[in-house]
């Protein structure tokens, strides 16, 4: 007898308590993005600045060895602060993160307004809160592997080539740095990715908006810096105001005289309002229409 | 009793959408009826955890209303009327997946996804992409996701919309099977009020944010009314007034034929003397089997 012809069979298990009820949202959609077309080609080539980083690292530990290769331009390879904050503010790790937030990011909200599956998630035992956590997970997670994992790595890398823990003794606080910088741009781009996901239900509208806001903010950036040469045009580019504060995390010279707080200031400011935002747009109420 | 509210009170800005609504609904199939802004879908919300209302109290399956919307929705399913779907997902997944939001252990999900596709009858294309669905096809998968994880209460919004009259048949069997043979209630908003009617044996009536009408469908239809259809000769103008004066409703059909819904307490030999008193002759009387549709529109008044 089929289980149709049974009738309908009640399940004798039991609810899990869970810990975090968001997660499965996160699993599911990480394994939706990895079966995207050409998603693991991007992500690997959003890896290869961390590849090119752990080369230099160990070239920096065998300059002697390669020491015709690297006549006259050793201090390229000088391990400092400063080359993590290369690392992780470098234009292109930026812009592939932007790349990566389209794969990942554009439909994870727009989506579900798009099919009506809001209702789907809301009549569930699930909180407002729980929904967008278990969304900006998914971008969370692809872009601390990104960012800090690598981060991280480096400077794991950076002591096993040295032999020695003198490198942490000189700078103590940069595993601190790399984790507190690698971790506020995860965050300012997961805010960043929901707002713009959140206010369309078409993807390819939200993957123009999270790209041409990116590179539009950086062109009206060097539209005023032409027209009036002062540093606090600066101020207008997320990727300017993301490399001034990590400048700022990891106590370097900043690319513009610009006070690092102003940056702060704006992209916090970004993340507060990607906030009001979606807690408008996500509604659990609206899910009886 | 897994519903019970009382005198529930809820506000839009300064427009009640629903009045001192009390409830006490029995197990079974019940339906919720009730012209559009009648306060359906805020009874719903209510119940459902997303509103609290501002004067009343009451329980869901015995959790409040008020406290334990969370809980509620755990042991609750809800088949919303449009069509949702998860794109990128086939139904095993969609369905196991929303099994685990609500609380089931993962592997648990996953095997319970694959009983009520069978169940609903997708078990052939249970791995083909949602977004290849026909409309029963997704009407199904709505039904499944909102049985997966075994609820005591089942809230349909519309579960018949957009089906041929083929699918709709199954539908309807389907919720039947479940809200009958196990201790399952189903509460069934709809417009169709034969699917009301060939589902549901308690029904509960909203208009304008007030309860209208509720109770054993039979049992409403006569309480409420005697419905007669008579065919008349004569100048009919006074005899409608003085019938009207009697709080009876009348409606014409297309054939002429008048129906005339008449208060239980009112004899209906004062049709023949009124008729008698306003010359009017009436020559076909028979007392009718009144439908959903007559008691809906006898409380609601409206067509």
């Amino acid at each position: 007898m089929t289980i149709k012809e049974k009738g309908y069979s009640h399940w004798d298990g039991e609810f899990s308590q869970k810990k975090l009820p968001w997660w499965p949202i996160t699993r599911y959609g990480i394994k939706l993005t990895l079966k995207k077309k050409f998603f693991k080609l991007v992500y690997a080539l959003a890896l290869v600045p961390s590849v090119v980083f752990l080369v230099g690292i160990y070239l920096s530990e065998r300059l002697e060895d390669f020491r015709v290769m690297m006549e006259g331009n050793s201090q390229l390879l000088k391990v400092d602060p400063a080359l993590f904050k290369t690392y992780l503010t470098n234009d292109f790790l930026l812009f592939m993160i932007i790349i990566i937030l389209v794969f990942t990011g554009a439909g994870l909200i727009a989506d579900d307004i798009k099919y009506n599956s809001l209702q789907l998630y809301f009549s569930r035992p699930l909180s407002k809160q729980d929904y967008l956590l278990g969304k900006a997970s998914v971008l969370v997670l692809f872009l601390l592997f990104l960012t800090l994992v690598p981060g991280l790595i480096l400077f794991i890398m950076k002591l096993i080539f040295s032999g020695g823990l003198k490198f942490f003794g000189d700078f103590p606080l940069l595993p601190l740095s790399i984790i507190g910088y690698s971790i506020f741009m995860t965050v300012f781009f997961s805010f960043y990715t929901l707002l713009l996901s959140s206010i369309s239900k078409s993807r390819r509208y939200v993957i123009i908006l999270i790209v041409g806001i990116y590179f539009f903010s950086d062109i009206l950036f060097a539209i005023f810096f032409g027209i009036f040469r002062s540093p606090y045009s600066s101020l207008f580019s997320l990727k300017v105001n993301l490399q001034q504060l990590g400048a700022a995390f990891f106590g370097v010279k900043a690319p513009y005289d610009v006070p690092w707080i102003y940056s702060l200031l704006i992209l916090a400011g970004i993340c507060c309002l990607s906030g009001v935002v979606l807690i408008r747009r996500v509604k659990g109420v609206e899910i009886v229409k | 009793m897994s519903i019970d509210i009382q005198n529930i009170t809820f506000q839009y800005g300064k427009t009640k959408a629903l009045d001192s609504v009390s409830l006490n609904l029995p197990q079974g199939a019940i339906g919720l009826l009730g012209p559009n802004g009648a306060g359906k879908s805020t009874l719903l919300r209510i119940l459902m955890g997303f509103l609290v209302p501002d004067k009343g109290d009451g329980s869901v399956l015995g959790y409040d209303i008020r406290e334990q919307q969370s809980m509620i929705r755990r042991y609750v399913g809800y088949m919303p009327e449009d069509d949702c779907l998860i794109p990128g997902m086939d139904a095993v997944s969609f369905t196991s997946y929303l099994g685990e939001l609500s609380g089931m252990p993962r592997q648990e999900a996953m095997k319970r996804a694959h009983e009520v596709l069978f169940y609903v009858g997708l078990e052939e294309s249970r791995y083909r992409r949602l977004e290849t669905y026909s409309s029963g096809m997704k009407q199904r998968l709505k039904l499944a996701q909102a049985i997966v994880h075994d609820p005591r209460l089942i809230f349909l919004d519309e579960p018949t919309s957009g089906l041929d009259p083929h699918g709709r048949q199954e539908i309807l069997e389907l919720i039947i099977d479940i809200s009958s043979k196990k201790d399952i209630q189903v509460l069934i908003s709809s417009h169709i009020l034969s699917d009301i009617e060939a589902t549901c044996n308690y029904v509960v009536i909203l208009n304008k944010g007030l309860l209208a009408a509720q109770g054993k469908i039979s049992e409403l239809k006569q309480i409420n009314f005697c419905l007669f259809e008579l065919k008349v000769k004569g100048e009919p103008e006074n005899f409608f007034k003085k019938l009207t004066d009697l709080d009876c409703k009348m409606d014409e059909t297309e054939d002429g034929m008048l129906r005339i819904y008449m208060p239980p307490q009112i004899n209906p030999q004062e049709i023949f003397r009124i008729g008698a008193e306003e010359n009017i002759q009436i020559r076909h009387f028979v007392r009718s089997e009144s439908s959903l549709e007559d008691l809906f529109a006898n409380v609601v008044g409206v067509d």
